[in-house]
């Protein structure tokens, strides 16, 4: 009996377990789906992506490895590869620098104002975060109608002669405006979402206190979306060191290259008319990529909640 | 059990949407077994004219059909080396522009027509256009059947040519002089002599004219020299001359628009242009010289080919030889999408010979005159020309720069191949 009982013990605790570990990792199988895509989709290309920067490749045989010849190509060597890298990296820079800022404090601004909910509120609302819903193609047919220098609104209304995008810093100007435009939505309505956070308290004791308009924002609003500010801050960054159709679209890189990023030059050389050089591109892409995490993670650091 | 079935419900759901993806949108397989799967990259207007050749022959009722597969040109290049190498869904037949064939053979993506060859005897030389026949060829061995030989000419206002050129057309040749005469003219009524187009084949043409040569050794490239320099000088001389359109300009709106003696474009482009009320004609390319014999019109040719199948099946392959064959004879249509069909046959047919681009084939010289840049390493060229096109012309860089980063990169690309 006492036999009995006790196996019979030892089978309810097993149970039990098993039930215990169904539990734990019940949540993690509905996250199947998603592990299988990400692991599809993002985990083996990247892993694929950073062996194929050490090797040499054309996209039909299999690929050589050749170590650091990549990087090495690309970072010393007088080659127009690393011309291609310096030039493209600093462009994508130029333009991370011009954008970001614009980015942030075009949404920030109409996210304060339509708190303030103004007449139409939520027609303006719709209408900013319209140009989100487009195309990148879409977009920028638009805005090179926009800026066309023989039928353009801009030079017809305005009796100009330039060409937009075919000198500086104009064709800077014209791939900033057309982006800024096309990303407000975005940014926007997490500002707005965090904007009705704020408890109203906060602006009831500051104007007991006689704040102005100014201070209230800098010393309660700020503060207050400050996750929403590093959030949209870091993958606004991402996002636009990301770029590549603006300019391949508005401007096919020039006038001279000077609007050529990075990301062009890693398309062309995997996907050009002539035979791919995909190792070289790859590690063009890397080295992206590592730039990304730096400026992502010194981003991170700087505006960290010190408290 | 509940818990069971959820998760077996999410799972199911998973692998579903998969299924079902495939469901509405089929790959289409090159082993349906009666079918030839022919993939091109014709999308516009060309891509109606190619279906309607298609289904003309399928409806001769052949043992294998076609069935055409038209892919946008940036996607379909990206997918050839691809598919080739994955061995699977690998198309039967495909288009691939001409200049592409030297690379994917020395690539391994090519099979060769020689084995096939011999039953089809009327799938010559002696009934294509010579420039298209011999670039399909390469080694020794045919890879491509030309389709077309389509050709960078140019379109002229009729008007306007009668009020400031009017002998430029008298022996159908329009040389940069006459253009400049006529440019220096127009210009005081705001019109502008010659349209600055697609500046790859109006670089490649004049550079051939000048004696140019892209390669000497068919490896490098040879660009920085003094004839290269001399066809930038002859454009930034226009240029500055205000001869040429401007930066920033559309020559197509202002050729459309009476606004524009002479407009270089392809013969493509006339169905487009038919559309306008612009009256006009069509001659050759801008010449420097107006000796017929030394004349050069830039030209491509879209060409049939096989891509590598690690198991061909002859009957199908042979079926496919059909095709060609009839195509061969069936041409018309291609030639009423306003491309010359590289067959001979096509030149006896009376409606071809008044369509306007058929000057092209029909006269001997003409014929002669029209040339394949069929440099190895022309992807690379014509990326850098594609991209950087008019800069020096414009003044947004210097000539001596320009070439200087066109030999560079195209020889650092040429020497970063991945080489057997």
């Amino acid at each position: 009996m006492v036999d009995i009982s006790s196996k019979s013990g030892n089978v309810s605790t097993n149970r039990k377990k098993t039930w215990h570990l169904h539990g734990k990792s019940f949540p993690i199988l509905y996250l199947l789906p998603h592990l299988i895509v990400f692991t599809i989709f993002f985990l083996i290309p990247l892993i694929f992506g950073i062996y194929i920067a050490f090797t040499k490749w054309d996209l039909v045989r299999t690929p050589v490895f050749v170590g650091w010849d990549n990087f090495k190509t690309l970072l010393f060597s007088h080659s127009i590869f690393h011309d291609q890298l310096t030039s493209g990296l600093w462009h994508t820079i130029l333009f991370v620098l011009i954008s970001v800022p614009f980015c942030i404090l075009v949404p920030l601004l109409l996210a304060v104002v339509l708190n303030t909910k103004p007449i139409f509120a939520k027609f303006f609302q719709g209408l900013f975060y319209l140009p989100s819903l487009f195309s990148i193609s879409a977009v920028v047919i638009v805005w090179s109608l926009i800026f066309n220098p023989n039928y353009g609104p801009l030079n017809t209304l305005f009796h100009l002669d330039q060409v937009w995008t075919g000198t500086q810093p104009w064709a800077w100007m014209t791939i900033v405006i057309l982006t800024v435009w096309w990303t407000i939505g975005g940014n926007m309505i997490i500002y707005q979402a965090a904007l009705n956070g704020i408890p109203q308290d906060y602006y009831e004791a500051a104007d007991i206190d006689g704040a102005s308009r100014w201070k209230k924002f800098i010393h309660i609003t700020l503060p207050s979306i400050r996750g929403q500010l590093l959030f949209t801050i870091v993958t606004t960054t991402i996002a636009q060191f990301n770029i590549y159709g603006q300019p391949l679209m508005m401007t096919n890189g020039g006038p001279n290259g000077s609007t050529t990023v990075l990301m062009m030059n890693v398309q062309q050389n995997a996907f050009g008319s002539g035979q791919s050089l995909a190792g070289i591109s790859s590690a063009m892409a890397v080295i992206l990529g590592i730039c990304i995490t730096i400026v992502s993670m010194v981003q991170l650091f700087l505006l960290r909640n010190k408290d | 059990m509940k818990k069971a079935q959820i998760l077996g419900a999410i799972i199911a759901s998973f692998f579903l949407s998969f299924g079902l993806t495939e469901v509405f949108n089929p790959v289409v397989h090159a082993d349906s077994n009666k079918e030839i799967i022919f993939w091109n990259p014709f999308t516009g207007p060309d891509g109606t004219s190619m279906q309607k050749l298609v289904n003309e022959y399928n409806k001769t009722n052949p043992e294998y059909k076609v069935k055409n597969v038209s892919l946008t040109e940036a996607d379909m290049y990206s997918k050839i080396p691809t598919i080739v190498n994955s061995k699977k869904g690998i198309p039967d037949l495909q288009i691939v522009h001409v200049e592409r064939i030297k690379d994917y053979v020395n690539n391994g993506l090519l099979d060769n027509y020689n084995p096939y060859l011999d039953d089809f005897s009327d799938i010559n030389k002696s009934n294509y256009v010579p420039e298209a026949w011999n670039n399909g060829a390469y080694k020794g061995k045919r890879y491509g059947v030309p389709l077309d030989i389509h050709t960078t000419f140019m379109y002229y206002n009729k008007g306007l040519v009668k009020k400031y050129a009017p002998h430029a057309l008298d022996d159908n040749i329009v040389t940069f002089d006459e253009i400049k005469a006529a440019g220096e003219k127009s210009q005081k009524d705001g019109i502008t002599g010659l349209g600055l187009t697609w500046w790859k084949p109006n670089f490649l043409s004049l550079y051939d004219q000048l004696g140019g040569q892209l390669t000497k050794n068919g490896k490098n490239p040879s660009l920085n020299n003094q004839t290269s320099r001399k066809v930038l000088q002859i454009y930034k001389g226009l240029y500055d001359q205000k001869i040429t359109s401007q930066d920033g300009q559309d020559p197509m709106q202002l050729f459309l628009t009476n606004k524009e003696v002479f407009f270089p474009e392809g013969i493509w482009m006339n169905n487009q242009i038919k559309e306008s009320d612009v009256k006009y004609g069509v001659t050759n390319a801008a010449q420097l010289s107006d000796d017929p014999d030394k004349m050069v019109n830039w030209s491509s040719s879209h060409q049939f080919v096989l891509l590598k199948q690690p198991k061909r099946d002859k009957a199908k392959t042979e079926a496919t030889l059909k095709f060609l064959s009839w195509v061969r004879t069936n041409s018309l249509e291609w030639a009423k999408a306003g491309q010359n069909p590289a067959t001979l046959a096509i030149t006896k047919d009376k409606e071809y010979q008044k369509m306007q681009q058929s000057f092209l084939l029909t006269d001997k010289t003409e014929q002669e005159s029209l040339k394949i840049f069929n440099y190895q390493y022309n992807g690379y060229l014509a990326d850098y020309l594609d991209r950087y096109a008019y800069d020096s012309v414009f003044g947004k860089t210097s000539i001596s720069s320009y070439l200087n980063k066109l030999q560079n990169t195209v020889q650092d690309e040429v020497d970063a191949q991945m080489t057997d």
